[in-house]
């Protein structure tokens, strides 16, 4: 299965270095349509612009959490509907469960590779034929 | 004398002070009290700085941290080299001069860069025997308060969404991408 190379992506992370990252491999899947946020606030202002086709957040970040985002992209009607993919170092079974039960669409845990990172994109994104 | 003992013999020194009719007693007193509210409250802090009484040490998980970082450097400065390394490579068979240069340019300051994780590593385990130390004098330092059962550390008190913010697991505790993906899978 080939990805949308169009698709918008938000991504979400307290650290630069793993925002980079991030770009440089969905830049390797030909995704460039990407926008960055340093936190869960920066990034709910930014898709209530414009929604994205896709949202890869971290979930340890302050003052807004990736999981306080994920509560409030599924509470709002114009965005409850976004695959919204968790990349982080919070890798227990509760942590798992916590975000599932609030709507996360898949799980990373860091460190990750490219490969997961389509696996999971393209499991998201079924559109993306 | 334990130092339980010395808070609680301050307290009955005070009190025989308060009852006497001597003119120059509120000046010892004020001290006084000021050395047992101060006993107390380095006693309360020693006490929160304990774990929650398995044994653990005070600072066993802060060093394991510290050490992780050191494994997790070293590993990500390896790979770091290993693909520097081929594009070096790569780099002296370019037949183009200026590629070659700017690729050889590029490669040795990823080797310079390269030089942080030794001067963490070095860093870090400073930190560790640091710790450790310090760790060995704070136990005798709550051995000699004794008891300290009202204690309690800020870790212990955390609830809710706060309580799931824990950062990274070490890697001998952690789940791989498989565990997660089953778990998950688990739960449709």
């Amino acid at each position: 299965m080939s990805l949308n190379k169009n698709m918008r992506i938000v991504i979400v992370d307290d650290y630069t270095t793993m925002l980079r990252i991030l770009r440089n491999l969905l830049r390797q899947l030909d995704l460039n349509n990407v926008e960055e946020a340093n936190d869960g606030d920066a990034a709910y202002h930014l898709m209530q612009k414009s929604p994205p086709d896709l949202i890869i957040s971290d979930w340890n970040m302050a003052p807004v959490t990736g999981l306080d985002l994920l509560r409030n992209v599924r509470s709002n009607p114009r965005l409850k509907h976004i695959p919204f993919i968790m990349v982080t170092a919070e890798s227990k079974t509760e942590n798992v469960i916590v975000a599932k039960q609030a709507g996360v669409s898949n799980y990373i845990v860091k460190p990750f590779n490219a490969d997961t990172l389509r696996a999971k994109i393209a499991s998201v994104c079924p559109a993306t034929v | 004398m334990q130092l339980p003992d010395a808070h609680g013999y301050l307290d009955r020194v005070i009190g025989e002070l308060r009852s006497l009719n001597t003119p120059q007693k509120s000046t010892l007193v004020s001290v006084l009290e000021y050395l047992s509210d101060h006993i107390r409250a380095t006693r309360n802090e020693i006490g929160a700085l304990r774990r929650d009484g398995a044994g653990n040490q005070m600072f066993s998980s802060t060093t394991d941290e510290l050490e992780e970082i050191v494994t997790e450097t070293a590993r990500a400065t390896n790979r770091i080299m290993d693909a520097a390394e081929t594009v070096e490579n790569v780099a002296s068979t370019v037949g183009e001069p200026i590629v070659a240069n700017v690729l050889m340019t590029a490669v040795t300051n990823i080797y310079e860069a390269s030089a942080f994780q030794d001067i963490t590593g070095q860093r870090i385990t400073k930190i560790v025997r640091s710790l450790q130390s310090l760790e060995e004098k704070l136990a005798s330092l709550a051995s000699a308060f004794g008891p300290l059962d009202g204690a309690t550390s800020a870790e212990a008190v955390r609830e809710g969404d706060a309580a799931l913010l824990n950062g990274p697991q070490l890697e001998k505790t952690a789940s791989s991408q498989t565990d997660i993906d089953a778990l998950f899978a688990s739960l449709e």
